[in-house]
């Protein structure tokens, strides 16, 4: 990809700290960007990860800021964008990667759990896109969602996935209402990635480490595709979920195997 | 209460309390990348070591593999929700009432100090330990039943000092899972101490 597209821009991921956030956001310091990497708690591994990431991209090269903030509260939101407004002065990619959810069937979810999926995983990515809108216009910006396949298939104990399939239509519906104002937004739909997170399926999911190991996508190959979705060779592509899983979801037996 | 019954003679045979200490802290150690050497009994997860959510989930993966056996996926509070309704434990601003300030106590005996009600949920969750994670382990090792479920054999072993097998036909010990012990004991606790409204 042209290190042109990216260079001197700036990108923020929510959720970089670790996982497939943080492939995320070493591609773009990579491919040139300034990057903001943005975490929840302090305190503890996400804080200590997070401020090694940006030890390495700045190592590279690049600016990384860490800010703290649970998006899924409107307030640390605004907070965050104004502080890129004064140190950064632009935003050019606004990468919506942060989830959090309980591991519980549905019906056995309490009020607050429920609450939480919904503020978290709906109402955060939302409070992001709208606070950042005024930067977005300006440059012609990027939103890219990170999806999973729990968006449209079944796995025990993942509430997380109905959020998904409602984030999947919402990138979709601002893709058309943001139209006018040139801000490009797509999703990638994650197939089974090696992450920490994964750690949690695997407590719910008998067998998931027997998988084929083909089944498994590395968090570089999403952060890939993440950022060919924020460069001009993507132009044609809005409004979009692309799956990004090694082929796992063409195939029916690859999930009959397990129960 | 299953260190003094079982610990002290079968169970100490199989697999001792220095051992299930030492792989706590192995898989602390693997999990968060820190030297086990480091860590102490007495730390706290969260607050001394800088363990998230996400990170219980690993550690409690290396210990079930260690061990074979079930750790809890739910904490002790969220069995009393599922049992005593939504509010029962935790109040609608996310923080210990007064029964679930009364019922940890009982739970953690070495924190008995510092529960109260109004604690945020969080400040309790910090208060787990290497210690308690390990009783947690412990109690479910003495679930071992008396004979072999597969051929009724009645001799266990363990090569490693850590899983424990049948002595006659080689198959994994089946132990009882850590969400089901928790919630007989809370069965047990409110029928003797009747803490929450039926």
């Amino acid at each position: 990809m042209e290190h042109d597209s990216f260079a001197k821009k700036v990108a923020l991921i929510t959720g970089s700290s670790r996982g497939i956030g943080n492939a995320i956001a070493r591609r773009f310091a990579g491919a040139g960007c300034d990057v903001v990497v943005n975490y929840r708690k302090g305190g503890g591994a996400s804080q200590r990860q997070g401020e090694a990431l940006c030890g390495d991209l700045r190592s590279m090269g690049r600016r990384a800021e860490l800010v703290q903030a649970d998006i899924s509260v409107k307030e640390p939101v605004s907070r965050m964008f104004e502080e890129i407004d004064k140190n950064f002065g632009r935003l050019d990619f606004l990468v919506l990667n942060a989830a959090r959810a309980p591991f519980k069937p549905l019906e056995k979810l309490l009020e607050r759990e429920l609450r939480q999926l919904v503020e978290t995983n709906f109402f955060g990515h939302l409070f992001c896109v709208q606070q950042a809108l005024p930067m977005l216009a300006k440059t012609q910006g990027k939103v890219v969602f990170i999806s999973s396949l729990g968006s449209r298939f079944y796995n025990p104990a993942y509430p997380l996935g109905s959020m998904k399939a409602a984030m999947e239509c919402v990138v979709r519906d601002l893709a058309e209402s943001l139209r006018d104002r040139k801000v490009a937004v797509n999703a990638i739909c994650a197939g089974l990635t090696r992450t920490d997170s994964l750690k949690v399926l695997r407590q719910y999911w008998e067998g998931l480490d027997h998988l084929p190991e083909r089944c498994f996508v590395e968090p570089d190959e999403i952060a890939d595709v993440v950022l060919f979705l924020c460069g001009p060779e993507s132009r044609g592509i809005l409004g979009q979920t692309l799956i990004v899983d090694r082929g796992t979801s063409n195939r029916l037996h690859a999930f009959a195997a397990v129960s | 209460m299953a260190k003094e019954k079982f610990f002290g003679g079968f169970m100490q045979h199989l697999v001792s309390e220095e051992r299930v200490i030492e792989e706590t802290k192995k898989s602390i150690g693997e999990s968060l990348r820190i030297d086990p050497a480091s860590i102490a009994a007495e730390n706290s997860l969260i607050q001394n070591l800088g363990a998230e959510s996400l990170d219980f989930l690993d550690i409690n993966y290396r210990l079930e593999q260690a061990f074979g056996i079930r750790i809890a996926r739910h904490f002790v509070l969220e069995h009393v929700e599922e049992l005593f309704g939504e509010g029962a434990a935790i109040d609608d601003k996310g923080c210990l009432t007064e029964r679930g300030a009364q019922l940890l106590k009982i739970r953690l005996v070495d924190h008995q100090d510092v529960l109260k009600a109004g604690m945020e949920l969080d400040q309790a969750t910090a208060l787990i330990t290497v210690q308690s994670m390990a009783r947690g382990i412990m109690d479910i090792l003495s679930s071992l039943p008396e004979s072999c479920p597969h051929c009724g054999g009645a001799r266990w072993k363990s090569d490693d000092g850590a899983r424990i097998g049948c002595g006659a036909c080689g198959k994994d010990a089946v132990f009882r899972n850590g969400d089901e012990l928790i919630q007989e004991w809370l069965k047990r606790v409110q029928e003797e101490q009747k803490i929450f409204p039926s």
